[in-house]
């Protein structure tokens, strides 16, 4: 049962005065869910920067945000000594905690593969992007397959047990996947498909499948509705259940995509077949089609930088962020990496040196925008009264190349503290 | 007469030596004989207003920085500095001057797409010995991506093989600007890396096992080459006595000696083996810098280290061979027992230590990312103006180059970077960048599509 939320803005236009915080204690951690952290500059995602300004957390939600806040004496005061304090950091596209279990390549649609199979919630990755401030992850199959497997959304939550990772009520997603990697795949074991015509034949003809499933679940029910005692149900399909989930928009769909070409044939696809493309993932070339992806939205997360790597990376420029936003995109900056999800706050602030975005506008990268990709920005992604006190502090400015965290709450618990010894988690201990 | 296609091969167009030895010994003398551009008929500029970030002589703010025929002609604090009449001056007020940054490892020029094998020249893996491989051979100037590292203010790298190899090749310094590959080539066979990391094994499965299937056996198989090239060298050393013992005695009935089969392998050696250049020695967890280490010393072969990014638990030992080391990459996963920022204070920690440091890309695509790891370095110990040192001034001091690059200082070579902030910060634009004294122009294949795409 969540509280009422204390709106601050208001109570400081009554003149309420905050708690005098000078007789409380900094603690290591904040086992009840409920602290006040104070004297930061709270960049809110949403509603900009306040300068000095508090949160105070109750039940793992953001209870009040600005200038003074008021709070019972019980909650525990972490100063932030006038450093940064941001939401947590959301990672939109990540392989992490699969254990190499990352693709089922062998066919090239495999949509009934569930990631949470596969979870290995002990991997030190997990913690490794916690110390980076990422808090939030989607684990995503491989791009082996045209349409891989379903994802999972994950806290990062480094220590507690398997089901606590969980972000609870998040939305499905598949992850589709196009160009060289499924042609590489089955090209090299002389299977269908090893052309780009051929990736596609493979995608088209698993949503006509899907498509006929649905037709005989439509007819039988009809049947059934008719009276008709006869009427023999079709054999259950994984695999066309979970397509059939697709088109009838159930699924969030994740596409990996670099060329202009193929983001325009996906989204043709996703057209004819009646589905919603969520977002293009990679999308190195998003700017040359830019209007057309913002005239759809559709959403990318996309590299700072990375290029080069692949004959489908050859035309990305590190500018491809900013001239897709301009155009009306909504852009993320995502890792598809164990490395980059340790510095993501590094990469978004590359966008204000390629193309100039804004600060706020490079925060959005790594937070709210990855957020709505995954379906959760009404829960996190930015620091608004309500949502899930993910936050982090930073112990510089965080869109540069100095800024690291110095602390990572989640559901307003303390899961990274950096001035612990060892691995810097009150949750967690080696061994145990 | 001998001659060797090292040599033949200089810009500097050096003698030809009769002999091995001799060889070897103009080879070290022609080092960075060619500077590049430079050229008389440039121009004299003048950078005037700017932030100067000398490195080797501490920061002048509203400095002047004078560059003629390619080099620093006069730098100083304005009104100190005389500026010629004919020259051209460019107003830099507000940003901030400091000398082109050098990659300690990188594969410009080796590849171009990573994943396509027909552009890449990076590591001949038919054999685990391979010194006779030439970074120069294979260099390609007209790279695409270099441009890209260009623009983000690396001027000069260390251009080495992939490291699959033990002794994969010898590196070469280049220069990130210039009309050929024998203009950006400014030092061939600058050093050779001795990679000894676990992953030069190859031979492990049980299918293909072949010697060397061990650690034991890439040592074993490295002693070995060291051991014929001593042995190489000597029979040289016999040779040469036999020949002038012979000129001495013009009527000896013997005649003069036959030379030596020549060894490519064994004569790439030599120079490190008669510590004239460095070995770069690759090492990640403390046993196998032990042994790599062991095995330096054994044939009293001058190095430098390369990585160490596992070797936390003896930076103690690692002060105390007093050599440099090339650090990172800083974004080398920890090892799964180790905290998270365990390799990320590696620079700091070895610099608390007195050593010496120079940060590496590691890389050919993200070069442009150098001075963003010795930024990050900051937030975990190392101290701002060392991080910048250890891409400018110590690295030059590392490759024996700081006689020319490196630090802001009349004299040196004219490589300059113009940005408008701090040079470590991801949100720094480079603005301007004079290699040789020479302006570069602020394009890549990467602006050429952004500027396409980006026009309504």
């Amino acid at each position: 049962m969540r509280r009422r939320a204390v709106k601050i803005f208001s109570l400081a236009a009554l003149g309420l005065l905050s708690f005098p915080l000078s007789a409380q204690q900094s603690a290591e951690s904040t086992p009840h869910n409920e602290c006040l952290i104070k004297n930061a500059v709270v960049m809110t995602v949403t509603h900009g920067n306040i300068q000095n300004g508090s949160i105070y957390v109750k039940d793992g939600k953001i209870a009040a945000v600005g200038k003074e806040v008021s709070v019972p004496a019980s909650a525990t005061v972490i100063d932030a000594g006038g450093k940064y304090v941001t939401p947590g950091i959301i990672d939109s596209h990540s392989h992490i905690a699969l254990d190499d279990d990352v693709n089922e390549a062998t066919s090239p649609v495999t949509p009934q593969m569930m990631m949470m199979d596969a979870f290995d919630y002990q991997d030190k990755a997990i913690y490794r992007g916690l110390a980076g401030g990422v808090t939030t992850s989607l684990l995503l199959h491989g791009s082996a397959n045209m349409i891989g497997g379903q994802a999972i959304v994950i806290k990062h939550k480094y220590g507690a047990n398997r089901d606590a990772m969980l972000f609870p009520g998040a939305p499905r997603s598949i992850k589709f996947a196009s160009g060289e990697n499924p042609k590489r795949v089955y090209g090299s074991k002389d299977q269908l498909p090893s052309t780009r015509m051929g990736n596609f034949a493979v995608q088209r003809a698993a949503l006509v499948e899907a498509q006929d499933y649905m037709r005989e679940w439509d007819d039988y029910a009809a049947k059934v509705k008719r009276g008709d005692k006869d009427a023999k149900p079709p054999k259950h399909d994984l695999r066309l259940e979970a397509l059939a989930d697709v088109l009838r928009g159930k699924l969030l769909v994740q596409i990996h995509c670099y060329r202009a070409d193929e983001l325009l044939t996906e989204m043709a696809m996703a057209k004819e077949f009646g589905y919603k493309v969520r977002a293009f993932h990679h999308a190195l070339e998003a700017y040359k089609v830019a209007d057309d992806l913002a005239a759809q939205g559709v959403a990318i997360a996309t590299f700072s930088d990375w290029w080069g790597f692949k004959q489908e990376a050859w035309d990305a420029i590190p500018w491809n962020a900013v001239i897709s936003m301009r155009k009306g995109v909504r852009v993320a900056i995502k890792s598809d990496s164990e490395d980059f999800a340790r510095r993501l706050n590094q990469e978004a602030a590359k966008t204000m040196r390629y193309g100039g975005a804004t600060e706020e506008e490079a925060l959005k990268m790594i937070t709210i925008n990855p957020a709505w990709i995954i379906g959760v920005d009404d829960r996190v992604g930015s620091i608004e009264v309500g949502k899930d006190a993910d936050l982090v502090l930073w112990d510089g400015y965080p869109l540069s190349s100095f800024g690291v965290p110095d602390k990572v709450l989640i559901d307003g618990d303390i899961y990274f503290d950096r001035s612990l010894a060892g691995f810097g988690m009150p949750h967690y201990r080696e061994g145990e | 007469m001998m001659q060797s296609p090292v040599v033949a091969r200089q810009p500097s167009g050096a003698v030809v030596g009769r002999s091995l030895v001799v060889v070897q010994v103009l080879l070290v003398l022609s080092v960075w004989l060619c500077p590049g551009t430079a050229s008389a008929q440039q121009k004299t500029l003048v950078l005037k207003g700017g932030k100067l970030l000398t490195v080797s002589h501490g920061t002048i703010d509203n400095g002047v920085l004078v560059m003629s025929a390619g080099k620093i002609a006069a730098i100083g604090a304005a009104g100190s500095v005389k500026v010629p009449k004919d020259a051209e001056v460019i107003d830099v007020s507000g940003m901030t001057v400091y000398p082109g940054l050098i990659d300690s490892e990188s594969y410009l020029g080796l590849t171009e797409i990573s994943a396509e094998g027909s552009t890449n020249d990076l590591i001949e893996i038919s054999d685990e010995i391979m010194p006779h491989m030439h970074v120069y051979d294979a260099f390609h100037a007209e790279s695409e991506l270099i441009p890209v590292a260009r623009l983000n203010g690396v001027t000069n790298a260390i251009v080495a093989p992939q490291s699959q190899d033990t002794l994969p090749g010898q590196d070469a310094f280049v220069q990130l600007d210039g009309k050929s590959a024998n203009e950006m080539l400014l030092v061939r066979d600058i050093a050779l890396p001795l990679n000894f990391t676990g992953e030069q094994r190859r031979n492990e499965s049980w299918e293909k096992r072949k010697f060397p299937q061990t650690r034991m056996g890439l040592a074993a198989q490295l002693r070995q080459a060291f051991m014929d090239a001593q042995d190489y060298s000597e029979r040289w050393s016999d040779y040469e006595k036999k020949k002038s013992d012979a000129a001495a005695k013009p009527d000896d009935k013997k005649g003069p000696p036959s030379p030596p089969k020549r060894d490519l392998k064994l004569e790439a050696l030599l120079p490190y083996l008669q510590g004239k250049k460095s070995i770069v020695l690759a090492a990640q967890e403390p046993s196998d810098l032990e042994t790599a280490v062991g095995l330096a010393r054994q044939f009293k072969l001058r190095f430098v280290l390369n990585h160490v990014s596992h070797s936390q638990p003896v930076l103690d030992y690692v002060a105390s061979l007093k050599v440099p080391v090339i650090v990172g990459p800083i974004y080398e996963n920890p090892k799964n027992f180790e905290r998270y920022d365990a390799v990320y204070k590696l620079p700091g920690e070895l610099y608390k230590r007195g050593v010496k440091i120079a940060f590496a890309s590691y890389d050919a695509h993200a070069v442009r990312n150098l001075p963003y790891a010795a930024g990050y370095a900051t937030a975990f110990g190392l101290p701002h103006d060392e991080a910048i040192r250890a891409i400018t001034l110590n690295p030059a001091e590392i490759w024996g180059v700081a006689d020319q690059l490196g630090s802001l200082d009349a004299g040196k070579t004219a490589n300059v970077v113009v940005a408008d902030g701090d040079p470590l910060d991801v949100k720094t634009d480079v603005k301007r960048i004079f290699i040789a004294g020479r302006q570069v122009p602020m394009t890549s294949r990467q602006t050429v599509l952004r500027d396409r795409y980006s026009a309504k």
